[in-house]
């Protein structure tokens, strides 16, 4: 008769199984998708993110000045879904386990993750190119590290004069 | 008392907090036939769906409805992946079953909590509930979020299950198992469950094939029906597990059916566990997505769920379609409600668990 009986017995002698949340701390897995952080070093700028983010949260400003963009993600567009953090290739951008978004309502226009990345500056003339952290740097430009530090101009001498000086190309002939 | 008067049902919170109207003709106390009007929470989906790109489609299917959130993205996954022709890691496709059961779990005990709830037993639907939270963690735990797993993405999955994951699933599991046992055991006997809801909203067989109902509530009514089964897909053909059903039609047996297909489910995380091979879980990030179309169909916990994709060889859906299991069961109320009472409305539109965010998108 009345099988819940015991269960309901049981529950009781347990207690509540709510956690007294703000009166206590509460427990956060490390793997729990919150509020998403650009770590602006690691970034390089190529938009991957802002290209799968299905809420649009993600934004690019180029500085007046051109020395870099400003990244931006509006917290409350995103819809904390990881995909930019899965798809960034540098592991620049991820997803903390910070669930706290409460703000007032005046803050709402600032409520972002908001970091500027600086661009790159060709090692030879200065011009700017992409970032060039190490990251990629050890990813991409393994083989040749001075030669990915430039820009698409100094590269393309710099290429010639390697290949002129091991007289691969003889400049006079070519002529 | 002789005459025949509409009652309007709805739209807000019928059973479950989700908009569905009804006008209701009844006699006195009985039901004589019914009126469904939908479109209440029409969002727009699949015309939002054309205007995104195919990985943000991945995070918008997923929001097309809570409880099945990851039977969306990963059919919706399945169907790129037929038409691009992407191989899926082995590994890949066991870590989706291992997300999909564990959604299934959860989905089956809110429905037969709501049950318990409408019954009008609370401190069962408050038992239910919190045994559901046992799966809640795992979600939150593994994936990072209560209801949107983000697990699957094209080509793969997004998430891996190492050494500690392994043996915090198990822990979960084995803390599961008693108490979905206790459960089964108090919906097949208590009373008040018993003589709420034997025999009310009967579905015959031959009523069911008519309206082509799927998932629990065909499976109930004498329709073993699974695609797990019949047309098996991701590795459901290498795991154990048989079809759950029952010939009674009602809306107990429809719960009935649910729970065991949920402990079904643990059963099937753990051979997801156990024989799930070592390797990468992503093959490859960036495919085009050639002209052409295709379909993918799923169980999702409701289920049959069928999506259809036609490309145009752009990176944004020419045109993204998907069938969910409630619109087939819902036409079925007809049949379950006609000569019911008033008072089991809300338990029998509750027993086909539907979906409406689904239905109307």
């Amino acid at each position: 008769m009345l099988p819940f009986l015991k269960v309901l017995a049981r529950n009781l002698r347990q207690g509540p199984s709510t956690d007294p949340f703000p009166f206590a701390p509460t427990y956060t897995p490390a793997r729990f998708r919150g509020r998403a952080e650009l770590d602006a070093e690691q970034c390089i700028l190529c938009g991957i993110c802002r290209h799968v983010c299905a809420a649009g949260a993600i934004q690019f400003r180029a500085a007046e000045d051109g020395s870099g963009m400003e990244f931006r993600v509006w917290h409350n567009s995103c819809t904390y879904c990881g995909l930019c953090a899965h798809y960034c290739p540098t592991k620049a951008i991820r997803m903390t386990n910070d669930w706290h978004l409460s703000h007032k309502g005046e803050d709402m226009y600032s409520f972002a993750e908001t970091k500027f990345v600086k661009l790159g500056q060709c090692a030879e003339c200065g011009a700017t190119i992409q970032p060039r952290p190490a990251a990629i740097v050890e990813k991409l430009g393994a083989r040749y590290p001075e030669r990915f530090m430039l820009c698409p101009k100094c590269k393309r001498e710099t290429l010639a004069n390697h290949a002129a000086s091991r007289k691969v190309i003889r400049v006079e002939e070519a002529r | 008392m002789s005459g025949t008067y509409t009652l309007p049902i709805g739209p807000l919170h019928v059973a479950l907090e989700e908009p569905m109207y009804f006008d209701i003709k009844v006699k006195g106390e009985t039901v004589e036939s019914l009126g469904l009007s939908a479109g209440h929470v029409h969002r727009g989906m699949e015309s939002l769906a054309m205007q995104r790109n195919y990985l943000q489609n991945v995070v918008l299917t997923e929001r097309v409805c809570s409880l099945c959130s990851n039977s969306h993205p990963s059919t919706y996954c399945m169907a790129v992946e037929n038409l691009a022709g992407i191989m899926v890691p082995e590994r890949a496709q066991y870590l989706r079953v291992i997300a999909d059961e564990v959604k299934r779990i959860a989905s089956h005990l809110f429905n037969v909590g709501i049950m318990a709830h409408l019954v009008g037993f609370d401190s069962l639907f408050m038992h239910a509930m919190e045994v559901r939270e046992i799966m809640q963690d795992v979600k939150e735990g593994v994936y990072g979020n209560r209801m949107n797993l983000g697990a699957c993405t094209i080509g793969g999955v997004r998430y891996d299950i190492d050494a500690e994951m392994n043996a915090f699933i198990r822990g979960k599991l084995e803390e599961l198992k008693p108490h979905l046992e206790e459960i089964y055991g108090i919906y097949t006997t208590d009373p008040l469950i018993l003589k709420r809801t034997t025999g009310v909203g009967v579905l015959p067989e031959a009523d069911a094939r008519r309206y082509g109902v799927v998932g629990p509530v065909a499976r109930a009514s004498g329709i073993a029906y699974d695609v797990r089964k019949k047309t098996p897909y991701c590795t459901y053909k290498e795991l154990n597990f048989d079809v759950q059903w029952d010939t009674k039609g009602d809306v107990h047996s429809r719960a009935l059916v649910r729970l065991r297909e949920a402990v079904d489910s643990v059963s099937l995380i753990e051979q997801c566990l156990e024989q799930m091979p070592e390797g990468p879980i992503e093959l490859e990030r960036f495919v085009e997505i050639p002209e052409g179309e295709a379909v993918a169909r799923s169980e999702a916990p409701r289920g049959e769920l069928f999506y259809y994709l036609r490309s145009d060889g752009s990176d944004t859906p020419h045109r993204l379609k998907w069938r969910v299991p409630t619109y087939m069961n819902w036409e079925a109320l007809q049949t379950m409600m006609t000569g019911c009472q008033v008072a089991d409305i809300p338990l029998i539109v509750n027993s086909i668990d539907p979906c409406i965010s689904c239905t109307e998108r």
